[in-house]
């Protein structure tokens, strides 16, 4: 069991302490990554020189904090045909880059406890490990939502620690406090020497983002163990375009494929994100699919993040980003979804 | 649960993977039927190849370098060493690469992944295999592991069937079956499949399993072959008063990882890969029926 809050040691920096961080990380060698913008509208997640131009208010990068860990493609190995008919076969390097990244909300950092479950159970998957290991995560609270989160409806809150190694609450002068929850993150107080102090006696964060829940998730299940048939994933479903884009954002999606990209003779073997949504992800080369319909796919989606990994995982996989919500093309809203639900459950509908 | 289905849980340590696959050189190729060929792997490292182990009814993945991985069952019995096969149906991008492979190429192997059929206990029963197509593959690693250890067995009958003479694999070794005493067999092909010297039945499998009315007591059944197969074999068995628990089937959802990452093979909280893909079919009636 994890401590309390109240038992993790609070630190306090004073205003201009981000450029002191950034220099002394820089001095080290260590890698520093933030959201900056991208490009006019896009706030991402890159390595950075400076933390100055990052965007530490509240707000959500546009790919969540998991890219760090597990990217979008990534090669796992090199292979090489040789005339004598051999095939040279060279692992891809484990990431080893001591990075730091600041910045991520308090809910991607809590989908890595989601994401450690799938990459650290039984099979110990080296590169996610690797790059687990190397990077801190200094994930910032928020004092205020937008308008697509949900963390509150499925356990997490603005001022959660969990998958943080620090949780830095910003104050409005340009200094923080800062909750060291874990080893990692003691080890990257001291590297930061006088920029950080122990909090004075009854210091006390500020008061997280006020957001209500908009479901209750133990509901929602209940009624997902019941109706895995039935109309409703037809209905409320059919605007779904099976794009992949909410899995794609989405903190807690962790589905991949394995591609070969040939050249001449050689090339290079590949893991890519996938996604439960597209026709062609169970399909079987005899031409058989389990999951035929949008609506069976919709309802993998669902039943997989509040109902079979909860199961197999004891949480769930979802930590109420909205990035979703946000980013669905059609407006098809899981939060809607799982109030339909809820209402549905115990009306015998 | 006392089922060695049912019990295979995570190992006690993680195991370390980078999704490098060993390599193999292809030694020989059987073919089989018009689309289905039999390989027969070597692994290039003698000492890897020593140190491999596996149980009938565990799979891989196997790559064609440039073509991708595709997950087959090992085909070939654990109790025959220093090599491994696998039966391929020519069907997508890397069953057709590998129906062009020559023997002497070196391919990949990333296994064995899965659990495995319940041997042990099988011990003492009477094992009744019911297979359909290329459905016998993994079929075959389980019964050349009992014909290994025949004593230790009662009554072994396969039942297996194909659309036609032609689709009917490893035809040596049915042959090998059908002269063997201590094994009953009946082969039947789909009505219209039958060809000139035919001497099996003609028949769809469930209507030739009905009308052998096999008896439940003291049988186990091991079956695997097309959906639709499995469907009709499974009313039969009912029908005939065969336990759900005594029946066991493999699964083939497709997979990238075989290892509970990638998510592909999710049938409810159940990873094929990782919690099948030996399922008994009380086991399956429990999950959405997503396979």
């Amino acid at each position: 069991m994890a401590t309390t809050a109240a038992q993790h040691p609070l630190y306090q920096a004073a205003p201009g302490w981000l450029k002191a961080v950034a220099d002394a990380l820089a001095k080290a060698g260590i890698q520093v990554i933030a959201p900056v913008q991208k490009e006019e509208g896009i706030v991402d997640l890159a390595p950075v020189a400076s933390l100055e131009a990052a965007i530490l208010g509240n707000g959500k990068t546009l790919v969540p904090l998991k890219q760090l860990f597990f990217p979008e493609t990534e090669v796992l190995l090199d292979y090489a045909k040789r005339d004598d008919g051999d095939v040279a076969l060279e692992p891809e390097p484990l990431p080893a880059v001591e990075t730091v990244v600041f910045g991520p909300r308090p809910c991607d950092a809590a989908a890595l406890d989601v994401l450690d479950q799938v990459f650290e159970w039984d099979y110990d998957d080296v590169r996610y490990r690797a790059r687990r290991a190397h990077t801190t995560v200094v994930a910032f609270a928020c004092s205020e939502a937008e308008p697509e989160c949900f963390c509150t409806s499925v356990g997490g809150n603005p001022h959660s620690e969990r998958g943080s190694d620090i949780l830095v609450f910003a104050a409005e002068n340009g200094g923080a406090l800062l909750r060291v929850v874990t080893e990692k993150g003691q080890k990257l107080i001291e590297r930061l020497g006088s920029i950080v102090q122990p909090a004075p006696e009854g210091a006390r964060p500020p008061a997280p983002a006020d957001l209500a829940p908009r479901f209750d998730p133990d509901r929602v299940k209940t009624w997902l163990d019941a109706n895995f048939e039935g109309p409703f994933w037809t209905e409320a479903t059919l605007r779904c375009l099976g794009c992949g884009a909410c899995s794609y954002l989405c903190p807690t999606c962790h589905c991949f494929d394995i591609v070969d990209e040939a050249t001449w003779n050689g090339g290079k073997r590949r893991r890519n994100w996938d996604c439960c949504s597209f026709a062609l992800f169970t399909l079987h080369a005899s031409g058989h699919n389990p999951r035929a319909t949008q609506a069976a796919r919709y309802r993998q989606r669902v039943m997989h993040k509040f109902k079979y990994f909860p199961e197999r995982f004891g949480r769930l996989a979802c930590v109420g980003c909205g990035r979703c919500v946000r980013t669905c093309g059609v407006g098809q809203s899981l939060v809607s979804v799982l109030t339909q639900i809820e209402a549905k459950q115990g009306t015998g509908d | 649960m006392a089922t060695e289905t049912a019990t295979l849980t995570a190992s006690p340590t993680l195991i370390p993977m980078n999704y490098v696959p060993m390599k193999m050189r292809i030694v020989a190729i059987t073919p089989e039927t018009s689309d289905v060929k039999t390989f027969r792997l070597h692994f290039c490292d003698e000492a890897e190849g020593e140190r491999f182990t596996f149980r009938a009814g565990q799979f891989g993945l196997y790559s064609v370098f440039g073509a991708g991985e595709a997950t087959f069952c090992i085909a070939s019995a654990p109790t025959r060493k220093g090599y491994i096969e696998c039966s391929v149906k020519r069907a997508g991008k890397v069953t057709a690469d590998l129906h062009e492979s020559n023997e002497g190429d070196i391919i990949g192997f990333r296994g064995p992944y899965g659990n495995w059929f319940p041997i042990d206990a099988m011990r003492g029963k009477n094992l009744l295999f019911i297979g359909g197509g290329i459905g016998l593959a993994p079929l075959r690693s389980l019964i050349w592991n009992c014909l290994d250890l025949r004593d230790q067995f009662a009554n072994i009958t396969i039942l297996y069937g194909a659309r036609s003479v032609g689709d009917l694999v490893y035809k040596n070794e049915l042959r090998e079956w059908r002269e063997r005493p201590d094994v009953q067999t009946v082969y039947t092909v789909d009505p219209g499949g039958e060809a000139p010297g035919w001497d099996g039945k003609v028949g769809f499998v469930p209507t030739v399993l009905s009308e052998m009315k096999p008896a439940a007591e003291g049988t186990m059944v091991i079956t695997c072959g097309p959906p639709i197969m499995i469907k009709f074999v499974l009313a039969s068995l009912t029908q005939l008063g065969f336990p759900m628990d005594s029946v066991i089937t493999t699964l083939e959802n497709r997979m990238k990882c075989g290892i509970g990452k990638c998510g592909r093979c999710n049938v409810g909280s159940k990873y094929v890969c990782k919690d099948g893909p030996v399922f008994r079919c009380s086991e399956l009636s429990q999950l959405p029926q997503e396979f």
